[in-house]
């Protein structure tokens, strides 16, 4: 057999291997060595001590010979054990137990001192000792302790009396010994110890350095990345989570809020059911005493249609130059005259009266049946009420439809009244009350009346209808109306300002051109123009110059900013509808138009100045709210623009509009007197603020405290040079409800003698208490009010979870 | 001839040694060190392929100055604390190094007397910075670097392994030892490859766990007891701090660097409590200790008795003063023993010899939770040794394995006199299954590796090694079979019979520890 020719199958340590001794070993020319087929195992040595002479003469002879050789052994140092002394120095027995010894934890800490006595201590305390008495051990403790609290500095004496409780010569003495013996000691301390490591890697290297501590490296290592990253995740997840708490607790308060309101609507009802009041007639009555109260009531309504803003926007969007505080109303009468034939009977006398407080909750609480809690913003959810209206709309698609969420205001008394009066006049103004009457820029002429719709892609689109008046329309020059609008819309606008039954009314009562001239000036008339910015600049001066009256009582003073920020918020609002609008169709042309109306308007601000504070208190609030929520829709519409398009040329008319704006503001700031103070805020917020507030929205971001800034824009004059601090403060609020008081409170401000910038951010310092302060849940409505029409501008980005946050 | 004033470190020459048979020597030795007492020179010499061991402090009288060699120039004398960091590493010079080494012998004249080759010995002194820049290596810088160590040093070995200069019996001589310098260091070049992968094969585990990723060789491996490399190898380490050692009646010379506090190397004795093993300056201290220390025993939990030998449990974690002086004492023996980390990852299991004065130590191991080593280490006391107290550690370590229900190996690298107990105490115990085996109805006796490993708690790599060694395994007519031969059985029985003790598994109490809830460390 030829034993090197074939190859071994390698050693399976499964497979049973028989075993032969010596006796019966197979022939060895049949057996072969495998040990090139089994691979060598290592020693397990290093290597260069596997060759060591010892070793190898010792395995040599251990093969030789099977067995130890004395003389093979491998050599090592020797160890003697003839200590005599032995018995002496461990002194005693010890007997073996019978049990395992078992060692209790920690039974061996008997506290005793780890410093050990040396021949030299031991000279020392001899020499003590002969003074007093100072027992070994006891000095083993003094030496120990001085020892263990000193590092590389030594206890003072001091430190040493307080550490050691020992007779004053004693310590001072073995104080003194110690202190002389650590200087002469080689090593840091005289309880010898092993070399500690130190953190800063300085020992890693020191071979005396033994015992460190094992980091916990190895173990987080692998997922050090993944740890920060899931650290990073549960950190936002935390924030969402409380994100979502805030908003399931304001959606409680909301729908709390809708109960109340249900409550008290039903409440009236009833009321006036026994009171057999089915025409409305008392409550009107009752609202007519009580016109202020319904101001603020109104922004308590507004509340929940936050997020259809949109569409009443559309509906009520105004472009008009006109202030109208009662825009609100008049919309609301709008909606329900056309939606509810049911109720109208029994109700739309009361419609005109909408403006009590039951009578609003009563069409909010309609808002509710529909989409109570639902927060669904498809404008194509059809109300169950509104469906069957449709039929009988003559406007058809273009018709106003009611929308869930949306937030209409009830109309003007005066206004409801007339309508109410002439049932053929409300019949008309069914189908026309919202054509006005229209002036376009470019070509610059008057279309008639017409109606204003925005259609897809934003586009402007005009309804114009055919009146009798339009042979005389026709006539009538757009200056003419610029001289008007401006000045009459400013003076009185609410009563038939927008596409409202008054206009309407007019338009069906075939007027003549000097007729309808006139009433434009009166403001009877709503006429639709494009505005110049500047406009509000007048305005803002007439507004304000009005507001110091408005403010004689409390009330009205918050029911004039109400007001003001609702309109301001409105006027955002819009924007959001109408920046598309403008950017497509006639921005430009419209720069054009408000810069004439501009010019116009400075001319007549004088003579405004003094006819409007003569005015009545009531309208003067009211219009100047009114005149607020135009402006502000017309400045939105530059912000809007410079947010959207952002073209060179209204770019340019933007910083225009700013450097004015600056102008009022600081107007504002200093005690200027009455005419530029509520008004010019204001309209800085709505004009250069609304811009800069949206550039500042836009580059800030989502987050719910960026929302606030532009809030606190609005109302606060955002060019101040208090601005930062403002707006920090701003940041810093964490609630709507925070910064409506704020607004509150600057409009307030505004009109007082001398609101300084200091004084502005004081408020907003001290912002937190307000809130508290101010009666009524209307300014918090307000709030959110204000910042919704805002988010809305942003054109988008708002979103759901941030609005429900103001909310 | 030089004069004594010119031997510096680095220097090689033959110095006078007395061997057990008490004769004279000149084995090939490399002076680490020179110190001047009083006027007087002492030189710290190595014996070449000697063990470290027996490193010593000389007299210039021994030094056979006639034949010196004096380190090349280009090679730095070796700094005296040689760390890491004193020059700038350079590949070309590590490269440039390799090459002299494999040159260097193949022109030496082969005339019998080797020349000493003085610039290995700079290289050794340098490799751990020049280690810590080897590139080409970047996965594994520490591996690598234990790995290139042995490299260098297997190089400088087999040149001076024929030095004849050591007068070695020319029958224990075997073939591993006769080789010459040409080829010698040539093969060994080659040879070291093998050797090279073989020991980080072995070592697998635990370098895959170490630091192998982050590049920083600054800290060791975190687990075993045992140093993986020899980057933190110096000049300080490798020269015996301790002179001598008092632990009870016995006086020990350390055969290794220990890093007991420093102001207590210069002491002619350092002194040790038999029972605490705290080490303190002088005898007064250890007479004022003992005074305060009570102890009679280790303080742990005896968990085996038999006779006078017991085994004691101490929990690294929870006596750490103990551990860390018990480890403080071993590593004066255990060369390769590591003292970097604490003590907490392991248990030790010291064997004591009762006495009417208490539990002496007789020697210990320690054992850590990985998963294949069930001895990290493993130290008979000098005195015990050669007694049967070593193959008594060891069997007690494998009856630990046994009811942990485990097999297990020591960790490496085992010392020479570890790999000759640990051979001896396989070898014993397998032969003993293999010897004790029956044939049932008539067939031969057979038995596969598995089971001696399940039997044994052997490790099958080790039963194989064993095996292996003791030559029994042979292939014969398409398989293998074991042979005991005349020689091994009778070497086995009187080695057996010199084997008196014994660990008794009845009288061991021993729980396993739940290595889970211990955490790793």
């Amino acid at each position: 057999m030829s034993k090197l020719s074939f190859r071994a199958r390698a050693l399976d340590a499964a497979k049973p291997l028989p075993i032969y001794r010596g006796k019966d070993m197979p022939d060895l020319n049949d057996c072969v060595s495998i040990n090139r087929a089994v691979p060598q195992m290592p020693t397990g040595m290093e290597k260069e001590e596997e060759s060591e002479h010892h070793l190898q003469r010792a395995i040599s002879a251990q093969q030789v010979f099977r067995e130890k050789k004395e003389s093979m052994v491998i050599p090592v140092p020797e160890a003697e054990s003839n200590v005599n002394y032995y018995n002496r120095l461990y002194k005693g027995e010890f007997k073996q137990p019978k049990q395992f010894i078992h060692i209790q934890p920690f039974n061996l800490d008997n506290e005793q001192p780890d410093y050990d006595m040396d021949s030299e201590d031991e000279t020392l305390l001899n020499r003590l000792n002969r003074k007093m008495e100072i027992k070994p051990l006891q000095f083993e403790i003094m030496i120990d302790r001085l020892e263990k609290a000193s590092s590389n500095q030594l206890v003072t004496l001091q430190e040493a009396k307080l550490l050691l409780n020992e007779d004053d010569y004693l310590i001072k003495a073995v104080y003194d010994y110690w202190v002389r013996k650590r200087k002469n000691c080689r090593g840091p301390s005289l309880i010898p110890q092993i070399k500690q490591e130190k953190r800063d890697g300085s020992t890693n290297n020191d071979p005396y350095v033994a015992f460190r501590r094992r980091t916990e490296k190895m173990q987080t290592r692998k997922n050090r990345k993944n740890d920060e990253a899931s650290y990073e995740k549960m950190l936002k997840l935390r924030r969402e989570f409380s994100r979502a708490i805030t908003i399931l607790e304001m959606i409680k308060r909301r729908e709390k809020t809708k109960r109340e309101l249900l409550h008290l609507t039903l409440e009236v009802v009833e009321k006036r059911y026994h009171l057999g009041d089915y025409g409305g007639e008392i409550l009107n009555e009752v609202k007519l005493n009580r016109p202020d109260k319904e101001m603020s009531t109104t922004p308590a309504t507004l509340h929940n249609g936050n997020h259809h803003k949109v569409q009443e926007c559309k509906v009520k969007h105004p472009h008009h130059p006109s202030l109208k505080e009662d825009v609100s109303d008049v919309v609301r009468q709008k909606k329900k005259y056309p939606k509810k034939p049911k109720i109208e009977s029994v109700i739309t006398p009361q419609q005109p009266n909408t403006e009590t407080l039951p009578v609003i909750s009563k069409s909010d609480i309609k808002q509710y049946d529909f989409h109570s809690s639902d927060e669904d913003e498809f404008p194509q959810v059809p109300s169950p009420v509104s469906e069957p209206e449709e039929e009988n709309d003559p406007d058809g698609p273009c018709a106003f439809r009611r929308r869930a969420g949306c937030q209409y205001y009830a109309p003007r008394l005066d206004q409801t009244n007339y309508s109410c009066e002439d049932s053929e006049l409300a019949e008309f103004d069914k189908l026309r009350y919202r054509h006005c009457l229209t002036t376009l820029t470019v070509p610059r002429r008057c279309i008639g009346f017409a109606r204003r719709r925005i259609g897809r892609g934003g586009r402007v689109i005009m309804d114009r209808i055919s009146t009798e008046h339009d042979p005389v329309l026709k006539q009538i020059d757009p200056e003419m109306l610029n001289s008007f609008s401006s000045s009459s819309q400013t003076v009185d606008f609410s009563s038939n300002f927008s596409r409202t039954n008054a206009s309407n009314k007019h338009c069906e009562n075939r007027l003549s051109l000097s007729e309808i001239l006139s009433n434009i000036r009166s403001c009877r008339l709503q006429c639709f123009q494009p505005r110049l910015l500047n406009l509000q600049d007048s305005d803002s001066e007439e507004c304000t110059s009005r507001k110091p009256g408005q403010t004689v009582t409390n009330k009205r003073v918050s029911a004039a900013s109400v007001a003001l920020l609702n309109t301001s918020k409105n006027g955002i609002s819009v924007t959001g509808g109408i920046t598309e609008e403008q950017f497509q169709t006639h921005q430009q042309q419209l720069v054009q138009m408000q810069r004439q109306q501009l010019a116009q308007l400075q001319q007549k601000q004088q003579s405004q100045h003094s006819s409007q504070q003569t005015h009545p208190k009531a309208q003067g609030s009211s219009t100047s709210d009114c005149m607020s929520k135009t402006l502000d829709s017309a400045s939105a519409h530059f912000a809007a623009s410079a947010v959207v398009s952002a073209p060179a040329p209204s770019r340019s008319e933007v910083t225009k509009e700013q450097n004015t704006s600056h102008n009022n503001i600081n107007g504002v700031v200093q005690p200027s007197g009455t005419s530029k103070t509520l008004y010019s805020t204001n309209m800085a917020l709505s004009s250069s603020p609304g811009i800069s507030a949206v550039q500042l929205v836009r580059t800030v971001g989502h987050s719910t405290t960026n929302h606030l800034i532009p809030a606190l824009c609005t109302s606060s004059p955002q060019t101040l040079p208090m601005n930062n601090s403002c707006l920090t403060n701003a940041v810093h609020l964490n609630n709507v409800s925070v910064v409506s008081p704020v607004n509150v409170h600057i409009n307030a401000r505004t009109s007082a003698p001398s609101p300084t910038a200091l004084k502005l951010a004081t408020v907003a310092a001290s912002m937190d208490r307000v809130p508290k302060v101010t009666p009524s849940s209307a300014i918090s409505s307000i709030a959110r009010e204000n910042h919704e029409p805002e988010r809305l501008g942003l054109n988008g980005i708002a979103e759901t979870t941030v609005a429900m946050e103001v909310t | 001839m030089a004069e004594v004033g010119e031997v510096t470190e680095g220097c090689r020459l033959p110095v006078l040694r007395r061997n057990q048979d008490n004769e004279d020597e000149w084995p090939l030795a490399e002076i680490l060190s020179v110190k001047d007492i009083s006027g007087r020179k002492l030189f710290y010499v190595h014996y070449i392929d000697f063990n470290k061991r027996l490193d010593e402090w000389v007299t210039h009288d021994r030094l056979d100055l006639k034949k010196i060699q004096f380190p090349k120039k280009e090679a730095k004398t070796p700094t005296k604390n040689g760390l890491p960091g004193s020059r700038p590493s350079s590949p070309e010079r590590e490269v440039r190094k390799t090459l002299d080494l494999s040159l260097q012998p193949a022109s030496t004249p082969a005339s019998g007397k080797t020349l000493p080759i003085p610039v290995q010995i700079t290289l050794r002194f340098n490799l751990p910075k020049e280690r810590e820049a080897v590139p080409g290596e970047p996965d594994q810088p520490l591996s690598s670097s234990s790995c290139v160590q042995p490299n260098h040093r297997t190089t400088k070995r087999k040149v001076e392994v024929v030095s004849p200069a050591t007068p070695v019996p020319a029958s224990t001589e075997t073939t591993q030892a006769s080789v010459f310098p040409q080829n010698g260091s040539a093969r060994r070049a080659v040879a070291a490859q093998p050797g090279r992968k073989r020991k980080s094969n072995c070592l697998g585990t635990d370098e895959d766990s170490q630091d192998s990723s982050d590049g920083i060789p600054s800290a060791p491996r975190m687990t075993g007891s045992l140093v993986s490399d020899r980057s933190h190898d110096d000049i300080i380490t490798r020269m015996k701090n301790i002179e001598c050692i008092e632990l009870g009646r016995h006086r020990l010379k350390p055969w290794y660097f220990s890093p007991y506090p420093q102001e207590l190397t210069t002491l002619p004795v350092l002194y040790l409590c038999e029972f605490c093993l705290k080490y303190v300056k002088s005898l007064k201290c250890l007479q004022r200790h003992l005074t305060k220390c009570d102890l009679r025993h280790p303080p742990g939990n005896e968990i085996y008795r038999k006779g006078t030998i017991s085994f004691f449990e101490i929990d690294g974690r929870k006596n750490k003063s103990y551990s860390q002086n018990l480890c403080l004492l071993a590593k004066c023996f255990l060369d390769h023993k590591t003292l970097y980390y604490d003590t907490d990852p392991f248990l030790f299991y010291v064997m004591t010899e009762y006495d009417c004065k208490g539990f002496h130590i007789v020697g210990y191991f320690s054992k850590e939770s990985t998963e294949d080593y069930n001895v990290a280490c493993i130290l008979t006391l000098p005195p015990y040794q050669r007694r049967g107290y070593g193959k008594l550690l060891i069997e007690f370590s494998y009856e630990l394995s046994k009811v942990e229900g485990k097999t297990g190996t020591p960790e490496k690298p085992l010392s020479d006199l570890g790999l000759l107990s640990y051979r001896s105490y396989w070898s014993q115990t397998i032969l003993e299954i293999l010897m004790n085996l029956k044939s049932e109805n008539g067939e031969r006796p057979q038995i596969t590796i598995n089971e001696i490993s399940e039997i044994t708690s052997i490790k099958k790599e080790d039963v194989i090694s064993t095996l292996q060694y003791l030559n029994l395994i042979n292939y014969y007519k398409g398989q293998y079979i074991l042979t005991l031969s005349e020689d091994i059985v009778d070497g086995h029985e009187r080695a057996m019979l010199k084997r008196i003790l014994r660990i008794d598994s009845k009288c061991l109490h021993f729980t396993p520890k739940d290595w889970s809830k211990r955490g790793k460390w």
